[in-house]
C-alpha cells in the first residue's frame, strides 16, 4: 500500500509530435486539470518526439500524444488528446476527496 | 457484343521481361520466390505479404532483410508484437546469427510493442513511431524497412476510417523515403483478408499470400502473389517449404520442356538384357521397371546402378521402402556388393519415408540429393510408395518433377513399380507416368508346372528396335541369367 502524504509531488512526461493538432491538445488538457486539481504540486516534463527520438523509444512511445504519470506508482500510461476529463482524472487518480 | 482481341495468357515468370526493365527490384533472399516475382519485390515500394499464423510471413521478411545485409544495403525490422530477444533466439535455431549484422550495423530490431495497459483517451498519431524510424533510417543509411505485424498496430484504432487514414500516411511516409517495404499482416485462414482491410491490398504494389493447408494429413504451405504492379509474375499458387534453411519454393517455371535429347546407350549390366532392349537403356531417358512383388525390379535397378558405379559413374538410389542397410544387405544375395560403392562415393543410396513429409519436402530433399552427388543416373524404387506422399495426384506430381529435373540434366531416371496382380499388364501405367518414360520393361512371374518362373518383356522403348518377346530369367548369385528355353 502507498502511503498517501501531503505534499506529494505528481511527475508527467508527455510526449508529443511538434505542433500537431492532437500535441496541443494535450498540453493544454494536462495543464488544465494539474491546475484545477494538484496546482503546485507537479511537474510536466514536455519531450518533442520529433527533436528527441532516442527518448521516445528509450521509453517505448510509439504513438503521440503519450502521457506517462511516473509518479505516483504505479505508473500509467494514456494515448490521445486526454479530451476526456472525466475519463483522464480516473485514469490518472487525480479525483481527490474534497 | 463486344470483340476485343484476347491476348494469349501470361504462363509464368519469364514473360513481361520487358516491364521489368522499367522497375527495379530488390532480391528477397529466396530464390524460388525471385523467380515467381520475377526478380524480387518492388524497389522503393510496400509489398503485403498476409497470412495465417505459422504461415511464413515474418520469415520471409526477415530472410529478405538478411539478404540485404549480406549485399550492405542495411534494412530494420519494426515489430509490433515479437521481442527482438526471441527473433534473435528463433533466427539462431536456423543458424543465423543475426547480432553479428547488428553490430555491423546492417541490421536493427525495432520493438514496437504498445503497453497493453496503456489507456487510449482521444485521437492520437503515430508520429513517434516515425521519428523514432526516421532517426533510426539516417543513422543506418537503411533501404530496407519490414514492419511486422502490422494489423496490431490497426487494431489501436478502433475505428476503420482512422485505421485506413493512418496507414495511409504510413505508405506516403515510406515511399517518399524511398523505403523498400515488406508489411506483414495477419489473415485469418480460409477469408483471405477480412474486408475491413481490404484496402491494404488495393493500397501496397506488390500482394503476396501465404497459407497452410492439411490435404490428406499431410500440410503443405502455399504461397500466392496476388498482384504486381507494372511486373509480370508467376500467377500459380506455389508450393513451398520451411526447414532450417528457411524458406524453400521450387516453382515449375519452364512452360517449355527443355530436355537433353537422349544420350548413348549405356549397358543395362546384363549382356543379355542389353540385346533385350536392342543395345542398352539410352543415357538421359527414363525407364520405367513395373512387376509384381518379387518379380526382380530393384534386383534389376540394382544390377544396372553396380555395373554403372563399376564404371566410375555416379548413381542415386531415392529408397522409399527400405533402409539402405538392408538393401545393401539384400543385395548380398544376387551378388551385388554395393556397400564397397557406397563407401567410395559413386553410389548414393538415400532412404526416405514416403509419409513423413509432403511433396514439396521430399521434392526439396530430392534435388539437394541431386545437387550434392551430382549423378548420371537416378533410380527411384518405388513409384508405388510414392503414393504415401498424400495422394496418387501428389506422387504424381513429384514423379513429373524429378523426371523433368532429370531429363533437363541429361541423367537417366529409373523408375520401379510394384503392381499388385499377376496380370501386370493392365496396370504397369503407376499414377500415369507411363507415357512420361521412354522405356517400359516389365517383369512377371508365371507359372509352370509347379514352379513360378521369371520372365521379362519390353514393352515401349523409344528411338530402339527392342525385342518384344517375353524372356525367361533367373536370380542367381551373379545376378540376373537369362534361362535358355
Amino acid at each position: 500500500m502507498r502511503k498517501a502524504r501531503k505534499g506529494e509531488t505528481h511527475v508527467f512526461r508527455l510526449f508529443v509530435a511538434g505542433n500537431e493538432s492532437n500535441s496541443l491538445q494535450a498540453r493544454e488538457n494536462l495543464a488544465r486539470l494539474c491546475e484545477e486539481h494538484i496546482k503546485g504540486r507537479y511537474t510536466i516534463d514536455t519531450i518533442d518526439v520529433l527533436k528527441d527520438a532516442s527518448s521516445a523509444y528509450k521509453n517505448h512511445v510509439l504513438v503521440t500524444p503519450t502521457l506517462i504519470l511516473v509518479k505516483p506508482i504505479p505508473a500509467v500510461t494514456v494515448f490521445g488528446n486526454l479530451n476526456d476529463t472525466r475519463q483522464i482524472l480516473a485514469a490518472l487518480r487525480l479525483k481527490c476527496p474534497r | 457484343m463486344i470483340t476485343a482481341k484476347r491476348r494469349p495468357p501470361r504462363a509464368d515468370a519469364t514473360r513481361g521481361q520487358k516491364k521489368e526493365q522499367q522497375i527495379q527490384k530488390v532480391s528477397t533472399g529466396i530464390s524460388g520466390l525471385d523467380l515467381v516475382l520475377g526478380g524480387g519485390v518492388p524497389a522503393g515500394r510496400v509489398t503485403i505479404i498476409s497470412g495465417g499464423a505459422g504461415s511464413g510471413k515474418t520469415l520471409t521478411g526477415l530472410q529478405c532483410l538478411l539478404r540485404g545485409a549480406e549485399v550492405g544495403q542495411a534494412g530494420i525490422l519494426v515489430m509490433f508484437e515479437e521481442r527482438a530477444a526471441a527473433v534473435r533466439q528463433d533466427a539462431w535455431s536456423r543458424g543465423l546469427d543475426l547480432t553479428r549484422l547488428e553490430r555491423k550495423n546492417k541490421l536493427y530490431l525495432m520493438e514496437a510493442r504498445l503497453d497493453p495497459a496503456g489507456i487510449v483517451s482521444g485521437e492520437f498519431s503515430i508520429a513517434g513511431l516515425l521519428a523514432v524510424l526516421d532517426q533510426r533510417i539516417k543513422a543506418m543509411n537503411a533501404k530496407l524497412v519490414v514492419v511486422d505485424a502490422v494489423d496490431a498496430l490497426l487494431h489501436l484504432y478502433d475505428n476503420p476510417m482512422r485505421e485506413r487514414r493512418e496507414l495511409y500516411a504510413l505508405h506516403e511516409w515510406l515511399l517518399d523515403r524511398r523505403l523498400t517495404t515488406i508489411m506483414t499482416f495477419k489473415a485469418t485462414p480460409g477469408e483471405d483478408v477480412p474486408g475491413r482491410y481490404a484496402f491494404l491490398d488495393f493500397m501496397a504494389d506488390c500482394v503476396i499470400h501465404v497459407d497452410q493447408r492439411v490435404t490428406a494429413q499431410i500440410t503443405t504451405r502455399r504461397l500466392r502473389v496476388i498482384k504486381y504492379r507494372g511486373s509480370g509474375y508467376g500467377r500459380n499458387e506455389y508450393p513451398f517449404i520451411i526447414n532450417e534453411d528457411g524458406i524453400n519454393l521450387i516453382p515449375i517455371t519452364s512452360n517449355v520442356l527443355q530436355h537433353r535429347a537422349p544420350g548413348p546407350r549405356v549397358s543395362s549390366g546384363a549382356a543379355w538384357l542389353d540385346d533385350v532392349l536392342g543395345g542398352g537403356y539410352k543415357r538421359g531417358t527414363s525407364i520405367l521397371i513395373a512387376g509384381t512383388a518379387g518379380a526382380g525390379k530393384t534386383t534389376m535397378a540394382c544390377v544396372f546402378a553396380q555395373a554403372a558405379c563399376l564404371r566410375g559413374e555416379r548413381v542415386l538410389y531415392l529408397n522409399f521402402e527400405e533402409s539402405a542397410e538392408s538393401m545393401a544387405s539384400n543385395m548380398l544375395s544376387p551378388g551385388l556388393a554395393l556397400q564397397p560403392l557406397v563407401k567410395a562415393g559413386t553410389l548414393g543410396i538415400r532412404s526416405y519415408l514416403p509419409e513423413a513429409m509432403g511433396v514439396e519436402e521430399h521434392l526439396f530433399y530430392s534435388l539437394r540429393d541431386l545437387d550434392e552427388l551430382e549423378p548420371e543416373h537416378v533410380v527411384v524404387d518405388a513409384i508405388s510408395a510414392c503414393k504415401r506422399m498424400g495422394s496418387d495426384q501428389a506422387a504424381f506430381e513429384y514423379l513429373m518433377r524429378v523426371l523433368n529435373v532429370c531429363k533437363e540434366r541429361g541423367i537417366t531416371c529409373i523408375y520401379i513399380n510394384q503392381t499388385a496382380g499377376l496380370d501386370v499388364a493392365a496396370e504397369i501405367s503407376g499414377i500415369g507416368v507411363s507415357s512420361l518414360v521412354d522405356t517400359i520393361v516389365l517383369l512377371r512371374h508365371l507359372l509352370n508346372g509347379r514352379s513360378m518362373e521369371r520372365q521379362l518383356t519390353v514393352i515401349k522403348a523409344r528411338g530402339s528396335k527392342h525385342s518384344e518377346q517375353f524372356h525367361t530369367f533367373s536370380i542367381t548369385d551373379r545376378g540376373l541369367d537369362r534361362v535358355k528355353s
